[in-house]
């Protein structure tokens, strides 16, 4: 059984402008998608600004309902089986929100916890060394808001291990970290996935996801562009671009642009 | 026990962050005394019974309503701006305790407001304080406070629906105020909007309040049976919507900003 199960996942959005939302526009965010993913994998979703990638995650982690399409989480569906699923997974989105500013880091950790139903004799224990593996002891007991852009981050990072999911979804978790914040999560990542952690990743940085993906989905404007390792989605590149670089030199990101540009018929 | 530490984390925290809001001083002191001098002013010339009905405890029920229900509409806002709403919405927790907790701790803050109001009022006019009742009194606060946490609950349920809360609280809240008779007797309205009136618990609850001060009006039991009847049935309708109210919030999506 995979881990995640997505097959022709569909998500619309009816905003609505004007007076008295009078005009109703619907957006078509996710436009069919398939992929699954199986236990311990790193998989990478990658595409542009607005090309659905939160989207699909909020999906996953039971936030949104799908407009329709199969979505299911550990053998359970997203909307109407979130019981079964909220309490094995977690997710870490990039950026200063989703935690209280206005309480310490301490608090926000320990709170969570709480919203997980984790036991007071292993709680305090596990946030102590949460702050320690995202480096915040020492000013763990200060509010979030006197924090940096990074900090604030790795508040979030900590509060997304709180519960030691089976499954971890990272939306651009290395955004605003400095490089060696960054490289200490990428640490952070392979351990849990050694563990057994399955995890669904997405980042601009191709660097990283060439490094940590198994598998890697490429997405654009909703639809499904490409599928496969890494290696394979580089051995894509067509031979007019390979000319000019070396085989062996080829990066992810010249076959993701060449990818993304492509598709528009350039 | 894992239940009731979701509501009391919840309500520890939710004052923990009202404290450390700048604004929340402004709602904690400013404006019960705004409202007591609007209202004492208005009502300096009445007879003395429906000063302390009107000013004393008018000022201190409209704090109270003000405090409870926008502050937990202003949470639910705010919360949806920082990302949280949806996030603490996505946790295993049930998201009524989360909710409840927010509303007892602005409940217990809120109280504040009701003591300082009534404080304002008796300091600044000096009534001539009667209260017939003591003991009836306090029974018909602790219920007036159980009729504005559970209109307070249905609001809070109704506003994970519309990204546009500001609006609708501001829209709500003086006519809400004048519907239920905080200030000035519900009798002064057009009969249409007394029925409307009828429904909701907080009037009730205002004339509930006023019975053990002046001993006119509605009786004790006049007002406890339809105080009692519409909280029943407000509390049972936000039990029905519940599981239709966040099915359709993460269908529209409007937990958070995109
Ligand atoms: N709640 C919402 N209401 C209306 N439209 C939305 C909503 N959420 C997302 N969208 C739209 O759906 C599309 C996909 O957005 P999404 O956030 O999934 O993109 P993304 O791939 O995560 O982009 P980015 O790399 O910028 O984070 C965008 O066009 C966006 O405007
Ligand atoms: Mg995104």
């Amino acid at each position: 059984m995979a881990v995640i199960e997505v097959k022709d996942l569909v998500r619309d959005f009816t905003t609505g402008d004007g007076l008295f939302n009078r005009n109703k526009r619907t957006i078509n965010a996710v436009k069919g998608i398939s992929f699954h993913v199986e236990k311990g994998e790193i998989f990478g979703l990658l595409g542009q600004n607005g090309a659905g990638k939160t989207t699909t995650i909020k999906m996953l982690i039971t936030m949104l309902a799908p407009t329709s399409g199969t979505c299911r989480v550990l053998g359970y569906d997203v909307f109407g089986q979130e019981k079964q699923i909220r309490h094995r997974i977690n997710f870490i989105f990039g950026g200063e929100y989703g935690i209280y500013r206005r309480l310490s880091a301490r608090d926000n950790l320990k709170y969570f916890a709480n919203l997980y139903k984790i036991d007071k004799n292993i709680r305090d224990k596990r946030v102590d060394e949460l702050l320690e593996l995202v480096e915040l002891s020492d000013r763990a007991d200060t509010r979030v808001e006197t924090f940096s852009k990074g900090m604030a981050q790795r508040v979030q990072i900590a509060r997304g291990l709180i519960n030691n999911p089976e499954v971890l979804f990272l939306d651009e978790p290395t955004i605003g970290l400095d490089p060696l914040g960054a490289e200490n999560l990428r640490e952070v990542i392979r351990k849990l996935q050694a563990g057994g952690t399955t995890i669904l990743l997405t980042t601009h940085n191709m660097y990283e996801a060439d490094e940590l993906c198994g598998r890697i989905a490429i997405i654009k404007q909703g639809e499904l562009l490409t599928l496969g390792t890494p290696q394979e989605i580089k051995s894509r590149l067509t031979p007019r671009r390979v000319v000019e670089v070396a085989r062996d030199e080829i990066t992810l990101e010249d076959a993701y642009i060449q990818l993304v540009k492509g598709s528009d018929g350039q | 026990m894992k239940s009731a530490s979701v509501i009391w984390t919840s309500m520890t925290l939710q004052m923990k962050q009202t404290f450390a809001r700048n604004m929340f001083k402004f709602t904690l002191f400013v404006g019960p005394l705004l409202t007591t001098i609007v209202l004492g002013e208005m009502f300096r010339f009445s007879g003395a019974d429906s000063f302390v009905a009107y000013v004393v405890l008018g000022s201190g029920i409209w704090s109270l309503w003000n405090s409870i229900a926008f502050s937990s509409a202003g949470d639910i806002n705010r919360e949806r701006f920082t990302n949280t709403l949806s996030i603490i919405f996505s946790t295993p927790a049930d998201f009524r305790k989360i909710l409840l907790g927010k509303i007892f701790g602005n409940t217990i803050l809120s109280m504040g407001s009701f003591f300082l109001s009534v404080f304002f009022a008796i300091i600044l006019y000096r009534p001539t304080i009667y209260v017939a009742n003591w003991g009836l009194l306090f029974v018909a606060l602790i219920l007036t406070i159980a009729a504005f946490i559970i209109m307070s609950i249905f609001i809070a349920y109704l506003l994970t629906l519309s990204r546009k809360t500001t609006i609708w609280m501001n829209c709500l809240e003086v006519p809400f105020a004048l519907l239920c008779g905080f200030v000035f007797p519900i009798e002064n309205l057009p009969q249409v909007v007394q029925y409307f009136s009828w429904a909701f618990p907080p009037t009730w609850a205002v004339r509930l309040l006023r019975y053990p001060v002046t001993e006119t009006g509605y009786t004790f039991t006049e007002a406890l049976i339809p105080l009692l009847i519409t909280m029943a049935v407000f509390a049972l309708l936000a039990g029905f919507l519940y599981k239709a109210i966040f099915k359709q919030a993460k269908v529209l999506g409007t937990l958070d900003m995109a």
